[in-house]
């Protein structure tokens, strides 16, 4: 376990955040819009990745993004409620159901927990199609208010409904949630994750309670989720079922694979690149071609680089025929400096 | 009472009988040998008492309680520790990080304790590598502690996986070959460290193959063969017994 | 009393499609060790060939579901060939790979031949059976007997063949079958081509009553991993019984609610069984 000084770490984050704050100035309004939804998939992509951790892939997790903004956006239009207090309790009320699905997938592991997680997200997102009241079936939920801080002052007088300043709420939602899922993750409940994934006997032998530790991932993962999902819902100030299908989910899938579970970083890699890569594709391409490009990159990755990009560095470190080039070239140096 | 008393114990998978009916009692501050030959059903036997199996039939007492069919973490809970036959470590943490994993697993402190990294959570880690070191040290392998687990000596594996257990502050520690493919001063050095833990209050309940550590050590030895048990007593007692010269026929033991 | 014959006659005809489409995938996780979930694309696949030689090119319609069959077969065999021989056994990655595998076809057959309307393909048996009251149009029948005559093709393949058999064994250990010179990438290509084919052919098959579209494939195989989850995946006989099941179960359910109900319903049903048995209703418990 490497670590830099956490002055260093402070710095470099205070210096990437300020140049995220820049960056809406210098930028199309296309390309905040896209930086708006890119905040909130790493919010997404992230706390999914913490479920992975303890060895789940959790397909139900856009259906729970989904549960989320609906949440926020019944509590802020039917209700009147302001987004300060609807998005803590989208965050919440997703956590509350991650806690009620956790219960029939606790003894699940693998591709058990694939099936089984994936069965509750499609029985949860089916049913939004099916109640009109209070989800609005197929429809979904329209006309949802954007962000309301009443009765905050200063914030109160923001128009949220422009990008720029939705751009600096996404932004700041964002940070808060990764410091505190970073947090968990560097911490003895996220070693106590990674033990139990990888040492399960060894982690049992010592006393780790583990469906209790994964249902704890589990519920974790489903607030940061829920809380993706109420950002999204004010944004596009319209949901409906389509926008948490299985497409979502194939999307999610491959950021994570393609970014690597294993680091913290690892996703958010990966979905900061395809979703670059996604805006080049959609120019150059009609956008029915793209889910094409994401199940080739999915496959591609799968085969040729399981870990994703962020075992690249250690791949090429470790490489066979990199290490022969290397011998090569120092033995050749060395010819010529003994001539 | 006994410390550890295991009743009428049976495991069945399906037609086979793991272990069938076994009955035998483990006194506090015993160093008790568990022998027999090769899937006599020892493991299994280990696995029901630490949790990791639930007993078909049968009653695991411990200090008067029955225990059969709970969890690991709570028969850890209660003080019995386990090591593995398959030497199980975190193994690209070093020996260090090891036991303190193994320490921070056991310990509980609060989730939102643990969110705000306190003083007093820093001083709990600072306390938790000090155990961590003092492990390593008791059990003989502090010189290794920066090694990366997967690199160590086999010899050192299986010691780093007596300190893990020796972590959650057992009362009753199984260990299920601690010494098999160790050399003579391994093993010599290894069956010391398990004498002293005894001495400073562990029950040791052990399962090994190599017959002259049993004989050095164990008060006592239970013999299982095929799932059941043939014979009990004192390690010179057993060592004459027909039925166990019987049932280990062919692996040429006959003296120390 | 003419609503029940005709729910036993539709759970009947539900059942022989179901169980030529999951059997297939049932033999695929015995052999592979994985579960190929673009398996629904092939039976859209099928259906597809229908559509582009009997109806845009009038070829006879039983001739359109051989080379249904064959098309399809190979389009496995490729996939067995190129992804799922490098994961075989990893079954988490093998389904993630076919995951990809479904976007790929499903956009490749929407974009060369477009979404919108579900391609017209004429039954190619006219008028209706009527029994006991129930009515049936005879084009639906047909899935049963091609269904009768494959799943007997197969058994008599699996149990009375030296490379069935030698499918078998892989499918049970395939360490054990390799040791015996069985070759194991040639089992997990015919695994795939048998099974692909038999959703090819059920999909052409059925092509005349379900829409055709790019993502018809979507709901079947859900219903389909429900199947095999309930046998015990790599169990055929428990497949066979599952797709009875659900069959029925189904068809009840969407005939006093619908089929959104149905939907639910299988999904709730599939995580009940998970986490009481996760290792399914009939497959091996792990100790």
């Amino acid at each position: 376990m490497h670590m830099q000084g956490p002055k260093a770490k402070a710095v470099g984050l205070g210096a990437l955040i300020a140049f995220l704050v820049a960056v809406p100035f210098f930028i199309s309004t296309y390309n905040t819009h896209v930086a708006i939804l890119l905040f909130i998939n790493i919010i997404l992509v992230s706390s999914f990745r913490l479920i992975t951790t303890t060895g789940g892939w959790n397909l139900s997790h856009v259906p729970l993004m989904g549960l989320g903004a609906y949440i926020s956006a019944i509590l802020a239009k039917s209700y009147g409620l302001p987004f300060w207090v609807t998005l803590p309790m989208a965050g919440l009320g997703v956590a509350a159901a991650g806690l009620v699905f956790s219960l029939p997938l606790r003894r699940t592991k693998g591709l058990a927990f694939f099936i089984a997680s994936f069965a509750a997200g499609e029985a949860l997102r089916l049913s939004w199609t099916r109640l009109i009241v209070p989800f609005g079936g197929h429809r979904g939920v329209y006309l949802i208010p954007a962000p309301d801080f009443s009765p905050i002052p200063g914030l109160q007088s923001v128009d949220f409904v422009q990008p720029m300043p939705y751009y600096m709420l996404a932004l700041s939602v964002m940070v808060v949630c990764l410091l505190i899922m970073y947090r968990v993750d560097t911490s003895r409940i996220g070693h106590t994750f990674k033990a139990l994934y990888s040492e399960g006997s060894l982690a049992k032998s010592v006393g780790v309670d583990i469906p209790g530790y994964k249902t704890l991932a589990f519920v974790i993962g489903a607030l940061f989720a829920g809380i993706a999902g109420g950002l999204l819902a004010h944004y596009m100030r319209a949901i409906d079922p389509s926008s948490f299908g299985f497409t979502a989910t194939l999307y999610l899938l491959v950021w994570a694979i393609f970014g690597g579970t294993h680091s913290f970083a690892g996703p958010i890699v990966g979905v900061t690149v395809l979703t670059v890569l996604h805006t080049i594709l959609e120019g150059a391409m009609s956008s029915e071609w793209i889910p094409l490009v994401y199940g080739i990159i999915l496959i591609v990755t799968l085969v040729f680089l399981p870990g994703g990009i962020e075992s690249l560095p250690e791949r090429l470190r470790t490489s066979k025929s990199l290490q022969a080039l290397r011998a090569r070239w120092v033995s050749r140096k060395g010819d010529y400096e003994s001539a | 009472m006994s410390l550890l008393e295991v009743r009428n114990l049976s495991k069945h998978f399906g037609n086979l009988m793991a272990v069938d009916d076994v009955s035998f009692a483990v006194e506090e501050g015993e160093i008790r040998g568990l022998i027999g030959p090769n899937g006599a059903g020892k493991t299994t036997m280990f696995s029901l008492i630490s949790g990791f199996l639930q007993p078909t039939k049968g009653e695991v007492i411990w200090r008067g309680e029955n225990l059969a069919g709970k969890p690991p973490n709570t028969m850890v809970r209660k003080g019995i520790a386990r090591t593995f036959q398959l030497t199980t470590l975190f193994k690209e943490l070093t020996a260090l990080e090891n036991v303190i994993m193994a320490c921070h697993l056991h310990t509980g402190t609060r989730l939102w304790q643990q969110f705000l990294r306190t003083g007093a959570v820093r001083q709990r880690e600072k306390e938790i590598e000090q155990k961590a070191i003092g492990l390593l040290e008791k059990t003989g392998i502090a010189e290794a502690r920066d090694e990366t687990a997967q690199n160590l000596p086999h010899g050192h594996q299986r010691i780093l996986g007596i300190a893990i257990a020796l972590a959650t502050k057992p009362s009753l520690l199984l260990l299920d070959e601690p010494v098999t493919g160790m050399n003579p001063t391994e093993t010599e050095a290894t069956m010391e460290v398990v004498r002293r833990l005894r001495n400073e209050g562990i029950t040791i309940l052990l399962v090994e193959h190599d017959m002259k550590a049993v004989m050095s050590t164990c008060d006592k030895l239970t013999v299982m063969s095929f799932g059941k048990k043939i014979a009990e007593g004192l390690p010179e007692e057993v060592r004459k017994n027909q039925a166990v010269v019987e049932a280990y026929l062919g692996t040429g033991y006959t003296h120390a | 009393m003419e609503l029940v014959t005709q729910t036993i006659v539709n759970a009947l005809l539900l059942f022989s499609f179901y169980a030529l489409i999951a059997l297939g995938l049932s033999l695929v996780f015995g052999v592979m060790g994985t579960a190929n979930y673009a398996h629904g694309e092939f039976y859209m696949v099928g259906a597809y060939v229908v559509w582009l030689l009997y109806t845009l090119n009038d070829w006879p319609f039983l001739v359109t579901v051989v080379m249904a069959a064959l098309i399809v077969g190979a389009m496995g065999v490729l996939a067995e060939r190129l992804l799922f021989r490098r994961v075989r056994g990893d079954v988490v990655t093998g389904l993630l790979m076919s995951i990809g595998l479904v976007f790929v076809l499903q956009v490749l057959v929407s974009e060369i031949w477009g979404v919108g309307k579900p391609k017209p393909v004429a039954a190619f048996l006219t008028g209706t059976l009527d029994i006991a009251g129930a009515s049936v149009s005879w084009q639906r029948c047909l899935v049963v007997p091609v269904a009768i005559v494959i799943l007997g093709a197969l058994y008599y393949f699996l149990n009375r063949t030296r490379m069935g058999r030698s499918l078998r064994a892989v499918a049970m250990d395939s360490t054990a079958a390799a040791l015996q010179g069985m070759s194991v990438d040639r089992s997990g290509l015919l695994a795939l081509g048998i099974a692909s084919a038999m959703a090819g052919i059920a999909g052409a098959v059925m092509s005349p009553i379900f829409s055709v579209t790019p993502y018809m494939g979507h709901y079947v195989i859900w219903n389909c991993f429900v199947i095999i989850i309930l046998g015990g995946a790599g169990n055929l006989k428990g497949t066979i019984i599952a797709a009875a099941i659900l069959a029925f179960l189904s068809t009840v359910v969407t005939t006093v609610w619908d089929t959104t109900i149905a939907n639910i319903v299988a999904s709730l049903f599939v995580l009940a069984v998970l986490s009481l048995r996760p290792q399914g209703l009939m497959g091996q418990a792990e100790t």
